[in-house]
């Protein structure tokens, strides 16, 4: 604003101050242009929300109602027809499960084949990076049929196995690329200090890439809560997760839409504020992890 | 690269021999490192594809009894190739694949110019705009389904209210059920294109932007002569990206349409998993999922193709 007033005074400064103005402007258009696609954006999102505040007369109604008196009546209905802390707890065991599994193998593996000397590291490294891109149902029948040999069929591990394929190739080729443009020089004189090969894995280039093992959870975690295909056919009604509860309920008689938006939260709203808390992690997630 | 400059040959023999000693031990520490997550990755995931290229070769059906497995040869995949389903399956899965790529990236692109600007409030925007990708698929199919319902669906009854659309609606019709597919992928998916390109556009050259700006070239001469060009890396790495995962999809035809009406939205993955999981035709269904494979590394080896040229290209200039 100052930068106005003097323009009135002082003439010559006056183009350099439309520029800044003419920058202004073409900020705010651009702003409410983000403004407006956000909020279009936003409108199934809100549907998933509103719906589960919805009480059971306005679900149906047709035409379709805007306004309603919000109720938690479908959260408490969501309660008496499911089992959702077991749902729950299936969801979090299968995913964190295979985050761990995955972080275990992955993180060491990317550090190796980033620091080997060997001139296969890069071609396992894009091995594991292709195998990320396999349809899962080519590995998925064959697998089928391995945990039903071997009786894990219809357990969580079933489950936390066939999802760390992905997870762990994902992983390690995240971590593949973080260990990778990581300086040797540091390691390099912890050895020469006298550090084991261990510790300079361990102690000194493990710390630096914290916010890639971060990112790289948070995608396990994502990537597994997220899938349905693989539990509906790999668990059984004890160990199911949530998604695979939101299908089964979706189409049966006795179920609303309000009921399966409320049982949706549960499913979606983790993983949202994941996001949105993380978002520092979760974005270099997306970006890093495809290069 | 970083291969050719660790090998410094150190003067004094003594030290040199050790120092190779050490190097071996050093090594064999990374391959034990590297050794679980390749043996895992063999037994879990190659071991199963290379499962899945056997049962293609046989007529192999669980249900039937014993579960006995005949040699059929390449049987399985001229009946995907020929039969109405496989064909329509191909079809519907290619052009899912290239109508959402193309609506994604040309809508990711504009997002990702918008946002480009650094500041609170594009941070703020983005964090809101990457909410659709974090959602289960199958929930965006629930949603959307609900949405697009013609007798309480909010967009759904007045599309068939005003005559837009049939009375039976935009997912129940042969010819609508599809691009309603690849738009509900578009609303899922544009902002990681966005989120990507715009990664892509952080990291240009500022020099070369400021010297285009000096140059007083319009908005669009600058997009297209010099954004455009050193953005191509990126571009090629988001379409190869998406397309891949596109070409995959399930959840989200499972969830809306289930393949139908008829087989109007089968794609190649509905289709393996019906066969597979439904009707155990494990080899005809590994047929399917080695055809998907295969499609799969084909685009990806021409967009790496791609990729080296517009670097060779982009090297020259």
């Amino acid at each position: 604003m100052t930068t106005m007033t003097t323009t009135a005074t002082l003439p010559r400064l006056a183009a350099p101050a439309r520029r800044v103005t003419a920058l202004q402007k073409r900020i705010r258009i651009e702003r409410t242009a983000l403004v407006l696609i956000i909020a279009v954006y936003m409108i199934p999102v809100l549907w998933l929300v509103a719906t589960a505040y919805k009480p059971p007369k306005d679900m149906f109604s047709s035409p379709p109602s805007f306004l309603f008196e919000p109720t938690l009546h479908n959260f408490r209905r969501v309660f008496e027809v499911f089992d959702v802390w077991s749902l729950l707890q299936s969801s979090i065991i299968i995913s964190l499960g295979s985050a761990v599994l995955s972080l275990l193998l992955g993180v060491p593996a990317g550090y190796a084949l980033a620091r080997a000397r060997s001139r296969y590291a890069i071609w396992v490294a894009y091995l594991f990076l292709a195998i990320r891109t396999v349809p899962i149902i080519a590995t998925l029948l064959p697998f089928y049929l391995m945990m039903r040999d071997i009786g894990l069929l219809g357990t969580w591990w079933a489950v936390i196995l066939i999802n760390t394929t992905l997870n762990c190739a994902f992983v390690t080729w995240m971590m593949f690329s973080y260990f990778r443009s990581l300086p040797r020089d540091m390691e390099e004189a912890a050895l020469t200090d006298g550090c084991t090969l261990f510790g300079a894995f361990y102690r000194v280039a493990l710390p630096t890439v914290v916010p890639g093992i971060i990112a790289s959870a948070l995608f396990c975690v994502m990537f597994s809560w997220n899938d349905f295909l693989v539990a509906m056919f790999l668990t059984n009604s004890d160990s199911k997760p949530l998604s695979v509860a939101l299908l089964a309920a979706f189409g049966t008689k006795d179920i609303t839409w309000g009921t399966l938006g409320a049982l949706a939260h549960f499913s979606t709203v983790p993983i949202m504020l994941m996001a949105l808390f993380m978002n520092r992690y979760f974005v270099q997630g997306l970006t890093k992890g495809v290069h | 690269m970083s291969i050719a400059t660790t090998a410094i040959p150190s003067p004094r023999q003594p030290s040199r021999r050790k120092s190779l000693r050490f190097d071996d031990r050093r090594q064999l520490f990374l391959l034990a490192l590297a050794l679980p997550a390749v043996v895992y990755i063999a037994a879990v995931a190659i071991w199963p594809l290379v499962q899945g290229i056997g049962y293609s070769f046989f007529d192999y059906n669980l249900l039937r009894r014993g579960g006995a497995k005949t040699f059929v040869g390449l049987d399985n995949y001229v009946q995907v190739l020929t039969d109405g389903t496989g064909q329509r399956a191909l079809i519907n899965t290619f052009v899912f694949t290239i109508g959402a790529v193309f609506f994604e990236f040309i809508l990711g692109l504009g997002l990702a110019m918008l946002l480009w600007r650094d500041g609170r409030f594009n941070r703020i925007c983005l964090a809101f705009l990457l909410i659709p990708v974090t959602i289960t698929p199958l929930v965006v199919g629930l949603i959307f389904r609900a949405l697009l319902a013609v007798d309480y669906g909010y967009i759904g009854y007045y599309l068939a209210e005003w005559g837009i659309t049939s009375p039976r609606g935009l997912l129940a019709g042969t010819t609508t059920a599809l691009p309603t597919l690849i738009f509900i992928d578009i609303w899922e998916w544009t902002p990681l294109v966005a989120l990507i390109l715009l990664a892509g556009l952080k990291a240009l050259p500022g020099d070369i932007l400021e010297a285009a700006f000096a140059d007083g070239a319009t908005s669009w001469q600058r997009f297209r002569l010099v954004i455009l060009p050193l953005l191509l890396p990126t571009v090629f790495l988001a379409l190869v990206l998406r397309m891949m995962d596109a070409f995959r999809v399930f959840d989200s035809i499972f969830v809306t349409t289930g393949g139908g009406p008829g087989d109007a939205t089968t794609s190649l993955m509905v289709y393996g998993v019906k066969q597979g999981l439904q009707f155990f035709n494990i080899g005809y269904a590994s047929a399917i999922a080695n055809i998907s494979i295969l499609c799969i590394a084909l685009m990806a080896a021409a967009f790496t193709l791609l990729i080296r040229r517009a670097d060779v290209k982009a090297n020259e200039q």
